[in-house]
């Protein structure tokens, strides 16, 4: 129905009409204008949604204020498959954070404050300490990157993300030579994540790049999704993306950057060694120790969609296996 | 009122059946975005459920005193076959789009599917032979039967737990009632014995 919306002439002169009043943009500098969705319509299909649930609007992360944001769309990095619907981005979602089913964060993260949000950056680089989040965040310069998301559980969505490139953030700490590896935590909150009460995982998240990965121009950070700020369920205020690996690689809820010489523990890692490896690169020759990752099912393609090839890095083995040339991914999975 | 008692239960473990029925044709909350994977869950949770409830009837009529109560795991028992096998026939047919050799190779490669398949011929077993011979086969072989039941339901719930990324409270509840539920079984049997 989102997409039908999404889509529809009509509203785009609405939504470009909102764009008008409240941001003033020349018409020029967005080129994603069409990623803008009436929100007070979705709200609306929410509350229709959160009915057949038996539920009020306001327990719902959805009635979150999402900004809307400029963007200019980044073609040459972005996939011409058609993106999920905001409905299914926002109500499908693994952040254990929020709870382990699938609709828990869009159930749960309604209590979660993503503003004012800092970020505490340390170790081996020039310029450490506490920076809010427009001080790492150029808003003038987020770009909208449709890319495609593997999740290690055999699923997949094509997902409109806005942000800018890690390695815009990265080089303004300026890294020493021995920063080989960049590591991010997800901000601990147990109150106002009800996931973090239950140690499912070992809290806080943790998640880490090698520092080629992390200056790879395809790794994003991103603030938004489908034009507008994150929302709670989706990583807000700021999350890692990094097409090429599972999706768990994609740290939410950022709160911690550290740079640092060996190799840092990452929760899954943690939790199951021989299921999730640090690299975690998308792979179908190297199956889950309990599951096959040879193929994946596309959300939204319905109750009788087929499901399609997982491709080797995502479909982005073109721009990234060269980061990865003389290692054995069967080994470093 | 002994002759209402089985159909009314079967009603009753219908409900969960009936509201899939109706989500899947866009009432209530609808699937949600992965509809297929909310049909194999559905279906498999309730098949677990109602597989503890099987194994929970003997017991439950024992300490109760009302021994009418166990002539109610018959239909209970056979409701947990309608799960599974929907289950089943969910992730062959809809899953795996009805390919038989790719289903075959990916129960082989995957671990928890093999666990699952066997509960699933356990129950498939007892259910062929149930409808087939009914009461006199049934009365005869009471220990098979339930111990096709217990293993499958070990199985099952070893499938359920297998497959989650972390531990499930749920699969971790069951996997306590089962092992209680195995030791007063064997508990009853040895003092049978003696």
């Amino acid at each position: 129905m989102l997409e039908s919306i999404y889509e529809s002439d009509k509203l785009h002169l609405v939504v470009m009409k909102i764009n008008k009043n409240k941001i003033s943009l020349p018409s020029s500098e967005i080129t994603s204008e069409s990623a803008y969705i009436n929100r007070r319509k979705l709200i609306q299909s929410v509350g229709l949604f959160s009915l057949g649930l038996g539920l009020t609007e306001s327990s719902l992360g959805q009635s979150q204020e999402a900004q809307l944001l400029k963007t200019i769309r980044n073609e040459k990095f972005s996939t011409t498959e058609a993106p999920n619907s905001y409905s299914d981005i926002t109500s499908y979602n693994n952040f254990y954070e929020f709870g382990m089913k699938k609709s828990d964060p869009y159930m749960n993260s309604g209590m979660f404050e993503p503003k004012p949000w800092s970020v505490e950056v340390s170790g081996q680089v020039n310029l450490t300490g506490t920076f809010d989040l427009e001080d790492l965040i150029d808003f003038n310069k987020l770009e909208e990157r449709i890319y495609r998301l593997r999740c290690v559980e055999a699923w997949s969505m094509v997902v409109p993300w806005v942000g800018i490139p890690l390695s815009s953030i990265i080089k303004k700490f300026e890294p020493l030579s021995t920063a080989k590896y960049v590591s991010f935590e997800t901000v601990y909150r147990p109150e106002e994540m009800p996931g973090q009460k239950r140690r499912i995982l070992r809290w806080p998240y943790k998640e880490g790049l090698t520092i080629q990965e992390a200056m790879h121009p395809l790794t994003l950070m991103a603030v938004g999704i489908y034009g507008k700020e994150l929302l709670n369920q989706n990583g807000a205020p700021m999350r890692l993306v990094v097409p090429w690996k599972y999706g768990f690689k994609s740290i939410k809820s950022i709160n911690k950057i550290h740079f640092q010489e060996r190799q840092p523990k990452t929760s899954w890692n943690i939790s199951a060694p021989q299921e999730y490896g640090f690299y975690a690169n998308v792979n179908p020759l190297v199956d889950h120790p309990r599951w096959s990752q040879a193929r994946e099912r596309r959300i939204g393609t319905g109750l009788f969609g087929a499901k399609q090839p997982t491709l080797p890095f995502n479909g982005y083995a073109e721009e990234v296996a060269d980061l990865y040339s003389g290692l054995d991914l069967r080994k470093y999975y | 009122m002994n002759a209402l008692q089985a159909p009314l239960i079967i009603v009753l473990m219908l409900v969960p059946y009936i509201l899939l029925t109706l989500r899947s044709l866009g009432y209530l909350s609808g699937l949600g975005p992965n509809p297929v994977e909310t049909i194999i869950h559905e279906t498999g949770l309730w098949g677990i459920r109602f597989l503890m409830l099987t194994l929970l009837v003997t017991p439950i009529a024992y300490y109760s005193g009302i021994g009418v109560i166990a002539k109610l795991g018959k239909p209970v028992g056979l409701m947990a076959f309608f799960y599974v096998l929907n289950h089943f026939l969910s992730y062959a047919m809809i899953d795996q789009a009805g390919d038989i050799g790719v289903v075959i190779i990916d129960i082989i490669e995957t671990p928890y599917l093999i666990v699952g398949w066997g509960g699933f011929l356990c129950l498939f077993g007892v259910a062929s032979v149930s409808f087939k011979r009914l009461e006199n086969w049934f009365s005869q072989n009471r220990s098979t039967i339930s111990g096709l039941v217990y293993t499958a339901t070990i199985l099952g719930v070893w499938h359920f737990y297998w497959q989650a990324k972390v531990m499930d409270i749920e699969s971790v509840i069951y996997s306590i009632i089962l092992t209680l539920l195995i030791i007063w079984r064997f508990q009853v049997t040895t003092n049978r014995k003696l």
